[in-house]
Protein backbone atom coordinates (compact mmCIF):
# COMPACT_ATOMS: atom_id res chain seq x y z
CA UNK A 1 0.00 0.00 0.00
CA UNK A 2 1.58 3.23 -0.98
CA UNK A 3 2.14 6.40 1.86
CA UNK A 4 0.27 8.21 -0.54
CA UNK A 5 -3.08 5.94 -0.17
CA UNK A 6 -2.85 5.68 3.29
CA UNK A 7 -2.24 9.47 3.94
CA UNK A 8 -5.33 9.95 1.46
CA UNK A 9 -7.06 7.94 3.88
CA UNK A 10 -6.51 9.91 6.82
CA UNK A 11 -6.93 13.45 5.13
CA UNK A 12 -10.47 11.83 4.23
CA UNK A 13 -10.69 11.06 8.43
CA UNK A 14 -9.39 14.73 8.84
CA UNK A 15 -12.46 16.31 6.60
CA UNK A 16 -14.96 14.22 9.11
CA UNK A 17 -13.21 15.29 12.01
CA UNK A 18 -12.66 19.19 10.91
CA UNK A 19 -16.44 19.18 10.35
CA UNK A 20 -17.10 18.87 14.36
CA UNK A 21 -14.83 21.16 15.22
CA UNK A 22 -14.38 24.94 15.30
CA UNK A 23 -12.25 26.16 12.12
CA UNK A 24 -10.00 27.60 14.51
CA UNK A 25 -9.05 24.07 15.90
CA UNK A 26 -8.84 22.45 12.18
CA UNK A 27 -6.21 19.95 11.64
CA UNK A 28 -4.08 20.58 8.39
CA UNK A 29 -3.87 18.33 5.83
CA UNK A 30 -0.63 17.38 5.70
CA UNK A 31 2.15 14.34 6.85
CA UNK A 32 3.88 17.28 9.45
CA UNK A 33 0.25 17.99 11.10
CA UNK A 34 1.04 17.24 15.04
CA UNK A 35 -1.65 15.05 16.58
CA UNK A 36 -0.69 13.78 20.02
CA UNK A 37 2.18 13.94 22.64
CA UNK A 38 4.30 16.33 20.89
CA UNK A 39 5.02 19.97 22.21
CA UNK A 40 2.87 21.28 19.13
CA UNK A 41 0.33 18.39 19.84
CA UNK A 42 -3.59 19.22 18.86
CA UNK A 43 -5.43 16.79 20.54
CA UNK A 44 -6.41 16.10 23.58
CA UNK A 45 -7.11 12.22 25.12
CA UNK A 46 -10.74 12.38 23.77
CA UNK A 47 -9.99 14.17 20.57
CA UNK A 48 -7.02 11.24 19.80
CA UNK A 49 -10.13 8.28 20.59
CA UNK A 50 -12.29 10.28 18.37
CA UNK A 51 -9.48 11.05 15.71
CA UNK A 52 -8.16 7.13 15.96
CA UNK A 53 -11.70 5.80 15.61
CA UNK A 54 -12.15 7.78 12.53
CA UNK A 55 -9.20 6.82 10.42
CA UNK A 56 -9.80 2.95 11.79
CA UNK A 57 -13.43 3.51 9.99
CA UNK A 58 -11.69 4.65 6.89
CA UNK A 59 -9.11 2.37 6.56
CA UNK A 60 -11.54 0.10 6.72
CA UNK A 61 -13.25 1.50 3.40
CA UNK A 62 -10.22 1.74 1.78
CA UNK A 63 -8.28 -1.18 2.39
CA UNK A 64 -11.36 -3.89 3.07
CA UNK A 65 -10.30 -4.80 6.52
CA UNK A 66 -10.33 -3.63 9.92
CA UNK A 67 -7.20 -2.92 11.58
CA UNK A 68 -6.64 -2.02 15.41
CA UNK A 69 -4.71 1.70 15.46
CA UNK A 70 -4.68 2.18 19.62
CA UNK A 71 -3.92 -0.94 20.92
CA UNK A 72 -1.40 -2.93 22.80
CA UNK A 73 0.85 -2.97 20.40
CA UNK A 74 0.82 1.07 19.86
CA UNK A 75 2.24 1.52 23.34
CA UNK A 76 5.38 -0.89 22.35
CA UNK A 77 6.28 0.79 19.66
CA UNK A 78 9.84 2.68 20.11
CA UNK A 79 8.32 6.17 18.90
CA UNK A 80 4.60 7.30 19.41
CA UNK A 81 2.91 6.35 16.44
CA UNK A 82 0.35 9.22 16.59
CA UNK A 83 2.89 11.67 17.04
CA UNK A 84 2.01 13.15 13.43
CA UNK A 85 -0.32 12.57 10.36
CA UNK A 86 3.46 10.98 8.80
CA UNK A 87 3.94 8.98 11.94
CA UNK A 88 0.47 7.57 11.92
CA UNK A 89 0.49 6.80 8.01
CA UNK A 90 4.05 4.69 8.36
CA UNK A 91 2.22 2.89 11.11
CA UNK A 92 -0.69 2.32 9.55
CA UNK A 93 1.72 0.83 6.68
CA UNK A 94 3.45 -1.45 9.32
CA UNK A 95 0.75 -2.84 10.38
CA UNK A 96 -0.90 -3.54 6.79
CA UNK A 97 2.55 -5.50 5.69
CA UNK A 98 2.73 -7.21 8.78
CA UNK A 99 -1.06 -8.49 8.61
CA UNK A 100 -0.20 -9.35 4.90
CA UNK A 101 3.01 -11.05 5.49
CA UNK B 1 -13.25 28.10 64.01
CA UNK B 2 -14.02 24.78 64.19
CA UNK B 3 -11.09 22.44 65.95
CA UNK B 4 -9.63 20.78 62.25
CA UNK B 5 -9.58 23.97 60.96
CA UNK B 6 -7.64 25.49 63.40
CA UNK B 7 -4.91 22.69 63.23
CA UNK B 8 -4.67 22.96 59.65
CA UNK B 9 -4.38 27.10 60.23
CA UNK B 10 -1.38 26.38 62.50
CA UNK B 11 0.14 23.63 60.12
CA UNK B 12 0.06 26.59 57.90
CA UNK B 13 1.16 29.47 59.93
CA UNK B 14 4.39 26.97 61.00
CA UNK B 15 5.26 26.13 56.92
CA UNK B 16 4.57 30.36 56.30
CA UNK B 17 7.81 30.57 54.15
CA UNK B 18 7.67 27.09 52.49
CA UNK B 19 5.92 26.96 49.00
CA UNK B 20 2.00 26.06 49.23
CA UNK B 21 1.72 25.99 45.33
CA UNK B 22 2.70 26.48 41.98
CA UNK B 23 0.98 27.97 39.84
CA UNK B 24 1.94 29.43 35.76
CA UNK B 25 5.55 28.65 37.10
CA UNK B 26 5.30 30.73 39.88
CA UNK B 27 5.97 30.11 43.49
CA UNK B 28 3.41 31.19 46.68
CA UNK B 29 4.03 30.93 49.50
CA UNK B 30 2.00 29.57 52.92
CA UNK B 31 2.00 33.12 53.92
CA UNK B 32 0.84 33.95 51.30
CA UNK B 33 -2.40 31.90 50.98
CA UNK B 34 -2.43 33.34 54.50
CA UNK B 35 -2.74 36.92 53.70
CA UNK B 36 -5.19 36.26 50.63
CA UNK B 37 -7.44 34.32 52.90
CA UNK B 38 -7.59 37.02 55.31
CA UNK B 39 -8.55 39.95 52.54
CA UNK B 40 -11.27 37.30 51.14
CA UNK B 41 -12.73 36.60 54.49
CA UNK B 42 -13.12 40.65 54.72
CA UNK B 43 -14.47 40.69 51.57
CA UNK B 44 -16.58 37.84 52.75
CA UNK B 45 -18.27 39.87 55.53
CA UNK B 46 -18.56 43.20 53.49
CA UNK B 47 -20.90 41.37 51.00
CA UNK B 48 -22.92 39.76 53.93
CA UNK B 49 -21.89 36.55 53.05
CA UNK B 50 -21.70 34.99 56.53
CA UNK B 51 -21.99 31.71 58.65
CA UNK B 52 -24.42 29.27 56.38
CA UNK B 53 -24.95 31.04 53.57
CA UNK B 54 -24.63 28.45 50.33
CA UNK B 55 -21.65 29.92 47.95
CA UNK B 56 -21.05 28.27 44.57
CA UNK B 57 -17.08 28.39 43.74
CA UNK B 58 -15.94 27.92 40.18
CA UNK B 59 -12.34 27.52 39.59
CA UNK B 60 -9.40 26.10 38.83
CA UNK B 61 -6.70 25.40 41.45
CA UNK B 62 -4.71 28.26 42.12
CA UNK B 63 -3.65 30.87 44.88
CA UNK B 64 -7.06 32.55 44.86
CA UNK B 65 -9.11 29.60 44.75
CA UNK B 66 -7.33 27.87 47.45
CA UNK B 67 -7.46 31.26 49.58
CA UNK B 68 -11.19 31.26 48.68
CA UNK B 69 -12.43 27.81 49.60
CA UNK B 70 -10.56 28.18 52.87
CA UNK B 71 -11.78 31.67 53.48
CA UNK B 72 -15.39 30.04 52.80
CA UNK B 73 -14.74 27.23 55.25
CA UNK B 74 -13.65 29.15 57.97
CA UNK B 75 -16.49 31.53 57.57
CA UNK B 76 -18.62 28.28 57.86
CA UNK B 77 -19.93 28.94 54.76
CA UNK B 78 -21.84 25.53 52.69
CA UNK B 79 -19.40 25.93 49.71
CA UNK B 80 -20.41 24.36 46.08
CA UNK B 81 -17.57 23.11 43.83
CA UNK B 82 -17.61 24.12 40.43
CA UNK B 83 -15.74 22.93 37.31
CA UNK B 84 -16.80 23.69 33.75
CA UNK B 85 -20.39 22.30 33.56
CA UNK B 86 -22.20 21.57 29.91
CA UNK B 87 -24.06 24.67 28.76
CA UNK B 88 -27.33 24.80 30.03
CA UNK B 89 -26.44 22.99 33.58
CA UNK B 90 -25.28 25.79 35.61
CA UNK B 91 -28.72 26.88 36.05
CA UNK B 92 -30.27 23.45 37.42
CA UNK B 93 -26.38 22.92 39.64
CA UNK B 94 -27.69 26.85 41.18
CA UNK B 95 -31.32 25.70 41.59
CA UNK B 96 -30.38 21.99 42.86
CA UNK B 97 -28.01 23.52 45.23
CA UNK B 98 -30.13 26.16 46.35
CA UNK B 99 -26.81 28.67 45.71
CA UNK B 100 -27.19 31.92 46.86
CA UNK B 101 -23.78 33.44 45.82
CA UNK B 102 -21.44 32.21 42.59
CA UNK B 103 -18.18 32.88 43.22
CA UNK B 104 -16.11 32.79 39.77
CA UNK B 105 -12.07 33.00 39.93
CA UNK B 106 -11.05 33.60 36.51
CA UNK B 107 -7.66 32.75 34.59
CA UNK B 108 -5.96 35.87 35.85
CA UNK B 109 -6.90 34.73 38.91
CA UNK B 110 -9.77 37.28 39.56
CA UNK B 111 -12.30 36.79 41.78
CA UNK B 112 -16.28 37.60 40.42
CA UNK B 113 -19.09 37.58 42.70
CA UNK B 114 -22.59 37.10 41.63
CA UNK B 115 -25.89 37.01 43.99
CA UNK B 116 -28.39 34.47 43.07
CA UNK B 117 -31.99 34.37 43.48
CA UNK B 118 -32.13 30.65 45.45
CA UNK B 119 -32.59 30.70 49.51
CA UNK B 120 -31.71 27.79 51.00
CA UNK B 121 -33.56 25.49 53.36
CA UNK B 122 -32.66 21.63 52.51
CA UNK B 123 -33.07 19.33 55.61
CA UNK B 124 -29.57 18.67 55.07
CA UNK B 125 -28.41 22.21 55.22
CA UNK B 126 -30.27 22.49 58.13
CA UNK B 127 -28.05 19.70 59.94
CA UNK B 128 -25.41 22.16 58.83
CA UNK B 129 -26.45 25.27 60.49
CA UNK B 130 -27.20 23.29 63.98
CA UNK B 131 -24.02 21.90 63.80
CA UNK B 132 -22.45 25.00 63.11
CA UNK B 133 -20.22 23.89 60.67
CA UNK B 134 -19.28 24.63 56.96
CA UNK B 135 -20.12 21.66 54.21
CA UNK B 136 -19.02 20.96 51.02
CA UNK B 137 -21.15 20.13 48.04
CA UNK B 138 -19.87 18.33 44.81
CA UNK B 139 -21.79 16.52 42.05
CA UNK B 140 -21.72 12.94 40.62
CA UNK B 141 -23.33 11.87 38.13
CA UNK B 142 -26.89 10.14 38.49
CA UNK B 143 -28.66 6.79 36.96
CA UNK B 144 -30.97 9.26 34.26
CA UNK B 145 -28.99 11.92 33.32
CA UNK B 146 -29.61 14.52 37.07
CA UNK B 147 -26.18 14.91 38.57
CA UNK B 148 -26.25 14.15 42.35
CA UNK B 149 -25.49 16.90 45.31
CA UNK B 150 -23.52 14.94 47.42
CA UNK B 151 -23.55 17.02 51.10
CA UNK B 152 -20.60 16.92 53.37
CA UNK B 153 -20.01 18.30 56.48
CA UNK B 154 -16.03 19.94 56.09
CA UNK B 155 -15.28 19.31 59.39
CA UNK B 156 -15.65 15.37 59.25
CA UNK B 157 -14.65 14.82 55.75
CA UNK B 158 -11.00 17.06 57.01
CA UNK B 159 -11.00 14.73 59.99
CA UNK B 160 -8.53 12.25 58.45
CA UNK B 161 -5.84 15.67 57.53
CA UNK B 162 -5.57 15.77 61.17
CA UNK B 163 -2.33 13.23 61.33
CA UNK B 164 0.78 14.33 59.67
CA UNK B 165 1.92 12.20 57.30
CA UNK B 166 4.60 12.94 54.42
CA UNK B 167 5.64 16.25 53.00
CA UNK B 168 6.03 15.43 49.48
CA UNK B 169 5.87 17.92 46.35
CA UNK B 170 2.33 17.03 44.73
CA UNK B 171 0.70 17.72 41.03
CA UNK B 172 -2.39 18.76 40.88
CA UNK B 173 -4.13 16.60 38.19
CA UNK B 174 -7.64 16.19 39.75
CA UNK B 175 -9.98 19.47 39.61
CA UNK B 176 -11.27 21.00 42.33
CA UNK B 177 -14.51 19.57 41.88
CA UNK B 178 -13.36 15.94 42.08
CA UNK B 179 -12.96 14.34 45.42
CA UNK B 180 -9.58 13.03 44.42
CA UNK B 181 -8.60 16.87 43.83
CA UNK B 182 -10.00 17.86 47.06
CA UNK B 183 -7.85 14.95 48.68
CA UNK B 184 -4.56 15.89 46.89
CA UNK B 185 -5.17 19.53 47.94
CA UNK B 186 -6.17 18.96 51.86
CA UNK B 187 -3.17 15.98 51.86
CA UNK B 188 -0.65 18.21 50.35
CA UNK B 189 -1.89 21.39 52.57
CA UNK B 190 -2.09 19.51 55.85
CA UNK B 191 1.63 18.27 55.83
CA UNK B 192 3.29 21.62 54.70
CA UNK B 193 3.93 20.70 50.81
CA UNK B 194 3.92 22.19 47.63
CA UNK B 195 1.17 21.66 45.50
CA UNK B 196 2.13 22.18 41.83
CA UNK B 197 -0.38 23.14 39.36
CA UNK B 198 -0.76 22.51 35.69
CA UNK B 199 -2.52 24.65 32.58
CA UNK B 200 -3.61 21.40 30.65
CA UNK B 201 -3.15 17.50 31.68
CA UNK B 202 -1.50 16.54 28.18
CA UNK B 203 1.70 13.94 28.98
CA UNK B 204 3.83 16.95 27.42
CA UNK B 205 3.09 19.49 29.96
CA UNK B 206 2.49 17.16 33.04
CA UNK B 207 6.34 15.73 31.96
CA UNK B 208 7.71 19.62 31.83
CA UNK B 209 6.21 20.76 35.04
CA UNK B 210 7.21 17.40 36.89
CA UNK B 211 10.98 18.50 35.96
CA UNK B 212 10.66 21.66 36.64
CA UNK B 213 9.19 21.79 39.88
CA UNK B 214 10.76 18.54 40.89
CA UNK B 215 7.81 17.14 41.59
CA UNK B 216 7.45 13.73 44.16
CA UNK B 217 4.26 12.70 43.58
CA UNK B 218 2.34 12.45 40.50
CA UNK B 219 -1.84 11.37 41.29
CA UNK B 220 -3.22 10.48 38.17
CA UNK B 221 -5.68 8.33 36.13
CA UNK B 222 -5.22 4.66 34.43
CA UNK B 223 -6.16 6.26 31.25
CA UNK B 224 -3.28 9.38 31.46
CA UNK B 225 -0.51 6.56 32.37
CA UNK B 226 -2.20 4.71 28.93
CA UNK B 227 -1.30 8.51 27.27
CA UNK B 228 1.42 8.82 29.12
CA UNK B 229 3.46 5.50 27.46
CA UNK B 230 1.73 6.07 24.01
CA UNK B 231 3.21 9.59 23.79
CA UNK B 232 6.39 8.84 25.64
CA UNK B 233 7.00 12.25 26.47
CA UNK B 234 8.59 10.87 29.45
CA UNK B 235 11.77 10.08 27.54
CA UNK B 236 12.13 14.34 26.52
CA UNK B 237 12.31 15.39 30.32
CA UNK B 238 14.43 14.59 33.31
CA UNK B 239 11.57 12.67 36.07
CA UNK B 240 14.48 11.63 38.25
CA UNK B 241 12.78 13.68 41.36
CA UNK B 242 9.39 11.60 40.94
CA UNK B 243 8.86 8.95 43.94
CA UNK B 244 5.14 7.80 43.82
CA UNK B 245 2.90 7.18 40.75
CA UNK B 246 -0.72 6.83 42.29
CA UNK B 247 -3.66 6.25 40.40
CA UNK B 248 -7.43 5.70 41.10
CA UNK B 249 -10.62 6.60 39.26
CA UNK B 250 -11.23 3.61 36.96
CA UNK B 251 -9.81 0.23 36.95
CA UNK B 252 -6.38 0.01 35.99
CA UNK B 253 -5.39 -2.36 33.38
CA UNK B 254 -3.06 -5.10 34.71
CA UNK B 255 -0.87 -4.69 30.93
CA UNK B 256 -0.89 -0.95 32.17
CA UNK B 257 0.17 -0.84 35.29
CA UNK B 258 2.91 -3.45 33.95
CA UNK B 259 4.19 -1.43 31.28
CA UNK B 260 4.46 1.40 33.74
CA UNK B 261 6.30 -0.10 36.64
CA UNK B 262 8.90 -1.33 34.16
CA UNK B 263 9.21 2.31 32.29
CA UNK B 264 9.60 3.69 35.98
CA UNK B 265 11.53 0.99 37.81
CA UNK B 266 12.43 3.99 40.71
CA UNK B 267 9.00 4.69 40.93
CA UNK B 268 6.24 3.35 43.51
CA UNK B 269 2.88 2.44 42.16
CA UNK B 270 0.36 2.98 44.71
CA UNK B 271 -3.38 2.52 44.14
CA UNK B 272 -6.26 5.05 45.62
CA UNK B 273 -9.60 4.59 46.30
CA UNK B 274 -12.70 6.95 46.80
CA UNK B 275 -16.20 8.38 46.33
CA UNK B 276 -17.48 11.16 47.01
CA UNK B 277 -19.70 9.98 48.99
CA UNK B 278 -17.18 8.43 51.31
CA UNK B 279 -14.22 10.56 50.83
CA UNK B 280 -10.78 8.80 49.98
CA UNK B 281 -9.36 5.74 51.66
CA UNK B 282 -6.11 5.17 52.47
CA UNK B 283 -4.88 2.50 50.62
CA UNK B 284 -1.51 0.33 50.55
CA UNK B 285 -0.91 -1.63 47.08
CA UNK B 286 0.43 -5.00 47.83
CA UNK B 287 3.75 -4.50 45.14
CA UNK B 288 4.13 -1.31 42.41
CA UNK B 289 2.97 -4.19 39.40
CA UNK B 290 0.20 -5.57 41.71
CA UNK B 291 -3.48 -4.54 41.65
CA UNK B 292 -4.14 -5.73 45.05
CA UNK B 293 -5.03 -3.09 47.42
CA UNK B 294 -5.28 -3.05 51.16
CA UNK B 295 -7.77 -0.63 52.26
CA UNK B 296 -9.23 1.39 55.23
CA UNK B 297 -7.44 3.73 57.55
CA UNK B 298 -8.48 4.63 61.37
CA UNK B 299 -11.39 6.46 59.53
CA UNK B 300 -12.68 3.37 57.39
CA UNK B 301 -14.09 0.40 57.65
CA UNK B 302 -14.71 -1.94 54.72
CA UNK B 303 -16.83 -5.26 54.27
CA UNK B 304 -17.40 -7.30 50.97
CA UNK B 305 -21.17 -8.20 50.57
CA UNK B 306 -22.12 -10.36 47.76
CA UNK B 307 -18.55 -9.31 45.77
CA UNK B 308 -19.47 -5.77 46.50
CA UNK B 309 -17.44 -3.39 48.23
CA UNK B 310 -18.95 -1.85 51.10
CA UNK B 311 -17.73 1.25 52.95
CA UNK B 312 -18.13 3.21 56.08
CA UNK B 313 -16.66 6.57 56.82
CA UNK B 314 -16.42 8.94 59.61
CA UNK B 315 -16.43 11.29 56.45
CA UNK B 316 -18.99 10.10 54.65
CA UNK B 317 -21.76 12.56 53.45
CA UNK B 318 -24.40 13.49 55.14
CA UNK B 319 -26.59 12.60 51.80
CA UNK B 320 -27.80 13.76 48.71
CA UNK B 321 -29.74 16.83 47.88
CA UNK B 322 -31.80 15.91 45.48
CA UNK B 323 -31.87 11.69 45.91
CA UNK B 324 -32.73 9.29 48.63
CA UNK B 325 -30.41 8.10 51.11
CA UNK B 326 -27.80 5.56 49.63
CA UNK B 327 -26.79 3.62 52.72
CA UNK B 328 -28.01 0.40 54.58
CA UNK B 329 -29.69 0.61 57.52
CA UNK B 330 -26.49 0.65 59.70
CA UNK B 331 -24.88 3.28 57.99
CA UNK B 332 -22.81 0.89 55.05
CA UNK B 333 -22.40 3.10 52.04
CA UNK B 334 -22.72 0.19 48.68
CA UNK B 335 -19.96 1.15 46.35
CA UNK B 336 -21.31 -0.99 43.26
CA UNK B 337 -17.55 -1.78 42.50
CA UNK B 338 -17.42 -5.50 42.15
CA UNK B 339 -13.82 -6.61 44.20
CA UNK B 340 -12.07 -10.19 44.86
CA UNK B 341 -10.62 -10.71 48.42
CA UNK B 342 -7.58 -12.78 48.93
CA UNK B 343 -6.46 -12.03 52.73
CA UNK B 344 -6.66 -8.50 53.43
CA UNK B 345 -6.28 -7.57 49.94
CA UNK B 346 -8.27 -6.25 47.54
CA UNK B 347 -8.95 -6.54 43.67
CA UNK B 348 -11.70 -3.44 42.01
CA UNK B 349 -12.72 -5.04 39.29
CA UNK B 350 -14.69 -2.38 38.45
CA UNK B 351 -18.81 -1.45 38.03
CA UNK B 352 -21.88 -3.99 38.72
CA UNK B 353 -23.76 -1.34 36.45
CA UNK B 354 -24.05 -0.12 33.45
CA UNK B 355 -22.19 3.13 33.87
CA UNK B 356 -19.71 3.98 31.38
CA UNK B 357 -16.39 4.46 33.33
CA UNK B 358 -14.72 6.82 30.09
CA UNK B 359 -10.97 7.81 31.56
CA UNK B 360 -12.41 8.12 34.90
CA UNK B 361 -15.61 9.90 34.23
CA UNK B 362 -18.64 8.30 34.81
CA UNK B 363 -21.47 8.22 32.15
CA UNK B 364 -24.49 6.46 32.45
CA UNK B 365 -26.49 5.74 28.91
CA UNK B 366 -29.71 7.20 30.15
CA UNK B 367 -28.08 10.68 30.59
CA UNK B 368 -26.55 10.45 27.05
CA UNK B 369 -30.17 8.61 25.48
CA UNK B 370 -32.10 11.52 26.94
CA UNK B 371 -29.73 14.02 24.74
CA UNK B 372 -30.42 12.38 21.73
CA UNK B 373 -33.92 11.60 22.03
CA UNK B 374 -34.65 15.23 22.23
CA UNK B 375 -32.91 15.25 18.25
CA UNK B 376 -35.58 15.72 16.02
CA UNK B 377 -35.75 12.24 13.54
CA UNK B 378 -34.26 10.24 16.09
CA UNK B 379 -36.82 7.42 16.68
CA UNK B 380 -35.17 5.03 18.99
CA UNK B 381 -31.61 5.24 20.48
CA UNK B 382 -29.64 2.95 22.66
CA UNK B 383 -26.08 3.90 24.72
CA UNK B 384 -23.50 1.10 25.27
CA UNK B 385 -20.29 1.36 26.25
CA UNK B 386 -17.09 -0.41 24.42
CA UNK B 387 -14.01 -0.85 25.66
CA UNK B 388 -11.25 1.45 24.82
CA UNK B 389 -7.45 0.43 24.84
CA UNK B 390 -6.78 4.31 25.52
CA UNK B 391 -9.50 5.52 27.68
CA UNK B 392 -10.72 1.81 29.15
CA UNK B 393 -14.41 2.70 27.51
CA UNK B 394 -15.99 4.67 25.02
CA UNK B 395 -19.49 6.06 24.14
CA UNK B 396 -21.22 4.51 21.48
CA UNK B 397 -25.07 4.72 20.27
CA UNK B 398 -27.12 2.51 18.50
CA UNK B 399 -29.76 5.31 16.26
CA UNK B 400 -32.66 4.07 14.60
CA UNK B 401 -34.20 7.01 12.37
CA UNK B 402 -37.84 8.09 12.40
CA UNK B 403 -37.59 9.08 8.89
CA UNK B 404 -35.33 8.55 5.72
CA UNK B 405 -32.37 10.33 6.14
CA UNK B 406 -29.09 10.80 4.73
CA UNK B 407 -27.16 8.32 7.46
CA UNK B 408 -23.27 10.64 7.48
CA UNK B 409 -24.92 13.45 7.40
CA UNK B 410 -27.41 13.00 10.41
CA UNK B 411 -24.54 11.45 12.49
CA UNK B 412 -22.98 14.74 12.17
CA UNK B 413 -26.10 16.72 13.33
CA UNK B 414 -26.20 13.92 16.44
CA UNK B 415 -22.81 14.15 17.05
CA UNK B 416 -22.78 17.99 17.36
CA UNK B 417 -25.71 18.28 18.95
CA UNK B 418 -24.01 15.78 21.44
CA UNK B 419 -21.28 18.34 22.15
CA UNK B 420 -22.73 21.02 22.79
CA UNK B 421 -25.07 19.56 25.27
CA UNK B 422 -23.08 17.10 26.93
CA UNK B 423 -19.52 17.21 28.74
CA UNK B 424 -16.82 15.85 26.26
CA UNK B 425 -16.25 12.08 27.70
CA UNK B 426 -20.31 11.76 27.18
CA UNK B 427 -20.35 12.26 23.51
CA UNK B 428 -20.27 9.56 21.77
CA UNK B 429 -17.40 8.57 19.54
CA UNK B 430 -19.44 5.81 17.33
CA UNK B 431 -22.63 5.79 15.91
CA UNK B 432 -24.14 2.78 14.43
CA UNK B 433 -27.40 3.29 12.21
CA UNK B 434 -29.91 0.73 12.31
CA UNK B 435 -32.19 0.80 9.54
CA UNK B 436 -34.43 -2.37 10.12
CA UNK B 437 -36.21 -3.19 12.50
CA UNK B 438 -35.14 -7.03 13.35
CA UNK B 439 -31.66 -5.74 13.63
CA UNK B 440 -32.20 -3.07 16.01
CA UNK B 441 -33.90 -5.79 18.48
CA UNK B 442 -29.87 -7.12 19.35
CA UNK B 443 -29.71 -3.32 20.58
CA UNK B 444 -32.69 -2.61 22.37
CA UNK B 445 -32.73 -1.51 25.61
CA UNK B 446 -32.90 -3.93 28.83
CA UNK B 447 -32.28 -1.70 31.73
CA UNK B 448 -34.75 -0.51 33.82
CA UNK B 449 -33.97 3.29 34.96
Amino acid sequence: MTQETILHTIYRAIDEFNTLLPTSQHLAKSPHTPLFGGSQAHLDSMGLVNFIILVEQYAEDTFGRAISLADERAMAQRHNPFETTGALADYIARILDEETA
Amino acid sequence: MTDILEILFNRFRGASTAEALIWQDRAFLYQDLLSRRSAVQNDLQNRNITAGSVVALKADLSPQSVATLLALLVQQCIVVMLSQPAAGQRAETFRTAQVEYGIQIDGADHMHYQPLPYRPDHPLYRQLWKRQHPGVVLFSSGTTGERKAVVHDATTLLEKYRARRYNLRTLAFMPLDHIGGMDTLFYALSNGSCLVTIPDRSPQTICRAIERHQVEVLPVSPTFLNLLLLSRADEHHDLSSLKYITYGAEVMPESTLKRCAARFPHVTLLQKYGTTETGTLRSKSERSDSLWVKLGGAEFQTRVVNGILQIKAVSSMLGYLNAPSPFTADGWFITGDRVEVHGDYLKILGRNSEVINVGGEKVYPAAVERVIQEIDGVHEVTVYGEKNPLLGNVVCAAIQAARPLDPPAFIRHIKRHCREHLPPHHVPVKIKWIDTEPEYRHFKKTRHV
